[in-house]
């Protein structure tokens, strides 16, 4: 075969598909019906010439070519359905699916949860034990003065938040913040599996060593109410982006008779479902932190921070493990 | 660095060719510096508009949904290119050579905060480095593939043409050439003289020798009066030659 005299007979074709391709990707989900049957009709007669010339030459420009060319239409002749409307499908979303996946991976989240209660037992115990402890176990930065002092100077202080704009500025610094760490959680989760272990363990730890230490000092009711408005929704938001990350690692470290990249397929919706709960979680958990929890007991009673907190947790509970239970199939 | 094979239904195999880690890096350099663009100019707008701490409170979330947002959308609304990837002809796909789904996106990106890992892509360069198939850790999760795609189709000029006089042209050794000369070889030939003249001639006359001698015991060619350059434009203008 002449390549040469191939290459100029059937340029114009593959020249043609080149065009169509380009507005196609263009043109977003909204191809028309001419150009659609042209694509196809273009994408075969250009698979039949990549045939030939595979057979006929190793030139890698070619052969670059036209496999570029094919592989672009064979994406658009071979793809899955198209896209529901994004509103609805949102919709769905929130709804039904979300709480259906925690229903159906509920191991998974009872696993994080329990590796973050072992932490927060072990680090109360630790400091119970010997309350010198807490100095070695919470890092410095996070560890200034006495509780007993700190709870002293917030009380006589001014509130921290005192206007709307501070609230949302903080507020969304937190919800930034925590979202990177819910994403960090999820993919240690996916590739180790015990990266996530650990960091649960070690956040519990801190907790738990941190809140005996003030119910040690005489002021439990401060740190609960101070804590428990956001920790309410944060902590039960990494801890689903954790049971997330311990699902895909198990598909992917363990993948049985499957390839690994079958295996991962398999658990992909369940995972990016529970990752835009503890997002949207992580969402309202920031905002609650950037104002609510930072007044004092001046502007809001203790019992009544901690009232809400109760409520906020138990309306994400109700949510994840009641909402559409009838409606499963 | 491992080439991705789709078989098609129309019994075709078409070859994806991974891309590299330099130009990958170069195309997130680009998105990067244009989101920060984009959220600079949105804080700008901002504070002009509304109190400076909201003004800040937007800021931080703009840049957060553009920072994660943006891969997210192009690479499911713009078939698997950003700006970045577009300027490089990258293009991210599913590694079974579909369009890439939003949940792989999804994961794929939200895996870029370990690839981030300690700076700017410690984790994910070298990963994407040791790996065959040139994926970072966000890829392996999401089974996806980010694939180089080839520039368009110069055109080539006419060898045959040139060699009017060409000895090898009789009837046993076109007969030897059909049989001995692999298509790997003729592309190596053609490269060869394409690129002779860029070499310096001492290394251009050993490496022409070279060639021809090999070629001179593959086709049983006994005349030594030629020299190896002439050999190797004749043996391929014979090749590319219109028959």
């Amino acid at each position: 075969m002449n390549i040469e005299a191939f290459i100029a007979e059937r340029r114009p074709v593959w020249q043609h598909l080149d065009d169509v391709l380009k507005r196609a990707e263009m043109a977003g989900d909204t191809l028309s019906r001419t150009d659609l049957h042209e694509l196809v009709e273009l994408y075969r007669r250009t698979c039949s010439d990549l045939n030939r010339v595979q057979s006929n030459t190793a030139n890698p420009e070619i052969l670059g070519y036209l496999n570029q060319l094919t592989g672009r239409a064979y994406r658009f002749v071979y793809r899955a359905a198209h896209d529901t409307p994004v509103w609805a499908s949102f919709r769905r979303l929130i709804a039904t699916e979300i709480p259906a996946t925690f229903r159906r991976e509920r191991l998974a989240v009872i696993a994080a949860a329990s590796t973050m209660m072992l932490g927060v037992l072990f680090g109360a115990a630790a400091v119970l034990i010997n309350p010198a402890n807490g100095r070695r176990l919470i890092p410095p930065m996070f560890f200034t003065e006495r509780p007993r002092d700190r709870v002293e100077r917030i009380e006589k202080g001014d509130e921290r938040i005192d206007n709307v704009e501070k609230a949302l500025f903080f507020s969304a610094s937190l919800y930034t913040h925590n979202i990177k760490v819910s994403m960090l959680a999820f993919s240690l989760g996916a590739l180790t599996i015990i990266g996530t272990i650990l960091l649960l363990f070690y956040n519990g730890m801190i907790l738990g060593a941190i809140a005996t230490m003030y119910v040690l000092d005489d002021v439990p009711l401060f740190f609960f109410a101070w804590v428990g408005p956001h920790g309410a929704l944060e902590l039960p938001a990494i801890i689903f982006s954790a049971a997330a990350g311990l699902v895909a690692g198990r598909a992917f470290l363990m993948p049985g008779n499957l390839s690994r990249a079958a295996s991962l397929r398999r658990v992909l919706p369940a995972v990016w479902r529970m990752m835009i709960g503890t997002a949207l979680t992580l969402v309202c958990a920031g905002i609650v932190e950037g104002s609510f929890s930072q007044f004092s007991s001046r502007t809001f009673p203790y019992p009544l921070k901690i009232a809400v907190a109760v409520l906020l947790f138990a309306g994400l509970v109700a949510y994840l493990f009641l909402r559409g239970l009838g409606e499963e199939a | 660095m491992r080439e991705l094979t789709i078989t098609t239904p129309e019994h075709v195999n078409i070859k994806l060719e991974p891309a590299g880690s330099g130009s990958r890096f170069l195309a997130i350099m680009i998105d990067a510096v244009i989101i920060q663009a984009v959220a600079s100019v949105i804080y700008v707008v901002a504070v002009n508009v509304v109190p400076r701490l909201v003004a800040a409170a937007i800021f931080v979330t703009a840049s957060f949904i553009l920072t994660w947002g943006w891969h997210v959308y192009f690479e499911v609304k713009r078939h698997g290119r950003t700006p970045g990837k577009r300027a490089l002809s990258l293009r991210v796909i599913d590694a079974r050579g579909l369009p890439v789904s939003l949940y792989q996106s999804i994961v794929r990106n939200m895996a870029r905060i370990v690839d981030f890992i300690p700076a700017f892509y410690g984790v994910g360069a070298l990963v994407s480095i040791l790996r065959g198939d040139r994926k970072r850790l966000g890829d392996v999760l999401a089974d996806t593939l980010v694939i180089r795609e080839s520039q368009p189709l110069a055109y080539r000029g006419q060898l045959g043409a040139e060699r009017h006089f060409n000895t090898l042209r009789t009837p046993r050794t076109l007969r030897l050439i059909r049989h001995r000369v692999s298509l790997e070889e003729r592309e190596f030939l053609l490269a060869l003289c394409l690129r002779a003249q860029k070499m310096s001639p001492a290394s251009r006359y050993d490496l022409m020798e070279e060639v021809a001698k090999t070629y001179r015991e593959k086709l049983d060619i006994d005349d030594t009066s030629i020299s190896g350059e002439n050999l190797v434009r004749d043996l391929t203008a014979v090749l590319f030659s219109k028959r």
